[in-house]
Order: C-alpha cells, then sequence, then structure tokens
C-alpha cells in the first residue's frame, strides 16, 4: 500500500494546480484526499481521453496538470495520449494505477490483459516509467517529474499498489 | 443552411483576442483569415479532442474566451466532453458545432446519425443551458455577437452546407504551433 497523504504530498511538491482524470480503485485514497484539498482543483472527465486533451490544454494556458487513470484508461486513451501530450511536446506526468499486476504473478489463476498489454505498451511507446511499490519509492515521484521537464515529454508514474 | 466560409469571414472580422482552436475542414478556410499565436488548428493532433483541448485552455485562461470550432464527426469522437463541460461551467468558453453530416475532408462520407441526431438537444441533455442552432444568415448575425460576449459554457450548431476541403496542412509542426501558444498566453492566466 502506498499511504495517499504522503503521495499528495510528493505531488504538492511540484505545484500541480489540477488533477484530471477518473478514479479507480488503485486512487481511490488518493482522490478521497484531494477533493478535500483547497489548493489544487480536480476535474473528473469522461473517458481517460478527455484526460490528456484537457491537461494539454491546462499547460498551454500556464497551469501545471497532473493526470490519474488507470491502465485500462491509458490503453483506450492512446491516440488522445499520442495526438496532444506527446505531439505538443507537454512536460506531463500522469499517475496510472496497475490493474491486474498480481494476475501476472506465475500462480495466479486467471490473468488480466490490462496488465498483459500495459507495460508492453508503456516500452512500446518510449515512455519513461517510475513504479510505485511501497511509500519507500515515493522520491520516484520526484524523478517522473525531473524527467518529464528535461525532455519535454510526458512521463508516466505507475501505482503498483493501491494508495490508502 | 449556412455557408462556412461566409461565417467564418464574419467571425473573423468581430475577432479580437480570442483564442480560436479549429478541427478538420474549417482548419484551412480559417487559416487563410487568421494564422497567429492565437490560432491554434488541432490538426496532426487527437482527432475528436479539439473541444476538451480548448475547455482545458480557457479553464487556465479565464480573462480570455476560448472560440472553438469542432465539426459534427468530431463532436461524436467525444460527446462525453459536453457533459465534462456541463459539470465545470466556463464562462469564457464558446463550442461552436459546424454540422454539415458529412466527414468532409475524406470525402464526403456520411457521419454516424447525420440528419438524425440532434446536437441542441444533446449539449443540452448533457447539461448545458445556453444551447442555440443557427441555420440560416439572418439568425448568424443576430446571434454573431454572442459568440465572444455571451456567457458561457456556450454551444452554437452552424448548419453548413457541404463543401470540399481537403486534409488540412498548417505551416507548421503541431510542437511549435503549441509553443507559439502557451508562449502568447505566459503571464495573462
Amino acid at each position: 500500500m502506498i499511504k495517499a497523504h504522503k503521495l499528495l504530498a510528493e505531488i504538492k511538491k511540484h505545484g500541480i494546480t489540477h488533477v484530471v482524470g477518473v478514479p479507480d480503485n488503485g486512487t481511490q485514497a488518493l482522490f478521497g484526499r484531494l477533493w478535500n484539498d483547497p489548493g489544487i482543483e480536480v476535474i473528473v472527465t469522461s473517458r481517460e481521453g478527455e484526460a490528456f486533451a484537457l491537461a494539454s490544454g491546462l499547460y498551454l494556458g500556464g497551469k501545471r496538470p497532473l493526470v490519474v487513470i488507470q491502465n485500462t484508461g491509458f490503453l483506450e486513451a492512446g491516440d488522445a495520449f499520442r495526438g496532444t501530450a506527446y505531439n505538443m511536446g507537454i512536460p506531463l506526468v500522469m499517475l496510472i494505477g496497475y490493474r491486474g499486476y498480481r494476475s501476472l504473478e506465475p500462480d495466479a489463476e486467471r490473468v488480466d490483459t490490462a496488465a498483459t498489454f500495459f507495460e508492453p505498451t508503456l516500452a512500446a511507446w518510449n515512455i519513461p516509467c517510475f513504479q510505485l511499490r511501497s511509500d519507500d519509492d515515493l522520491d520516484r515521484v520526484s524523478a517522473a517529474f525531473e524527467r518529464a521537464a528535461g525532455t519535454s515529454s510526458p512521463a508516466a508514474v505507475i501505482l503498483v499498489e493501491e494508495s490508502s | 443552411m449556412l455557408d462556412k466560409y461566409k461565417c467564418l469571414e464574419k467571425l473573423a472580422a468581430m475577432r479580437r483576442d480570442e483564442v480560436v482552436i479549429t478541427t478538420m475542414s474549417v482548419a484551412a478556410p480559417w487559416a487563410k483569415l487568421s494564422d497567429g499565436p492565437l490560432d491554434f488548428a488541432s490538426v496532426e493532433s487527437a482527432m475528436g479532442h479539439a473541444a476538451d483541448f480548448g475547455y482545458g485552455l480557457a479553464m487556465a485562461q479565464p480573462q480570455r474566451r476560448v472560440i472553438v470550432l469542432n465539426g459534427d464527426g468530431s463532436m461524436l469522437m467525444c460527446l462525453g466532453t459536453l457533459v465534462t463541460i456541463a459539470q465545470r461551467p466556463l464562462e469564457n468558453f464558446t463550442l461552436v458545432i459546424t454540422e454539415n453530416g458529412t466527414y468532409e475532408v475524406t470525402g464526403n462520407q456520411p457521419v454516424p446519425g447525420a440528419g438524425i441526431a440532434d446536437y441542441e438537444a444533446i449539449a443540452r441533455g448533457a447539461g448545458i443551458e445556453r444551447v442555440c442552432t443557427i441555420d440560416n444568415d439572418h439568425d448568424f448575425d443576430e446571434n454573431l455577437s454572442s459568440h465572444f460576449e455571451a456567457k458561457g459554457p456556450l454551444v452554437f450548431i452552424w448548419k453548413i452546407a457541404r463543401a470540399t476541403e481537403p486534409v488540412p496542412r498548417p505551416a507548421l509542426p503541431i510542437r511549435t504551433r503549441a509553443s507559439r501558444l502557451r508562449q502568447a498566453l505566459a503571464g495573462n492566466d
């Protein structure tokens, strides 16, 4: 488990003004804290592709957005990600919940294909990834922001364990 | 039916410092009228994501009007955006849906629901209060200033005649146009 209050503190270090996305079980606790944080506006979108377009507009308008979605939504949002944040060269950090991660373990009853396709897709698109498995990994959030800023391209923080 | 070229000329004549986002069959005609830093063709971009992109810009720039000129085919690709827009109303946001019933730049194939879908009803049903369908010059002229001045979010449906625009080819790559827009807006949020 990742402590949501610690994760939020890491996010706030980077001056985030808006969180844009669609909640899932893994980010449930984080969203709970975000909605009670007066310093960050939360925009829930109808679909994950919207989150990339909306966040790209926010960034070009001078704000500091963070996209928070599940890996299923990332797969659905492929063209929106490519055509907005990626093509526009936006240093956007996306926090992505990893549905199905445990189904990849050798003794899992059945595989969740959301997990099967997720990391290979990120690799194919050459998206830098920073995995969070415990609170000890939280400094990787800053590493993702630094990578995005340094390359003027998106970077992903993968929430392997749920926030609590 | 409206002639989109005349509509764009009238819009450009009244336009001051608003951001104007264009898509597909409107992008090239608009670029002939205006192609500065505040004009952004959502081309080489993500299909169907001009409205949500422009909405993000409007949220970041509450003092500046953002006008999105979206096609009906483009709008259909992301109808949920109308709900997203309604849940967090922005006074400075104007969305135009140019309805010709076709994917013009790929040969005027019909869009789903051409002649059946009621975009005014869809927008109202999504929760947007100020929605107006325009299908003649008189009503267009009467409503032109509202595109710039009325309290948003606004949705106008322009019923336009079919034309034969080719696929738009902006002079600059999208990354350059995005950077140029960000620079033009810097310090105004």
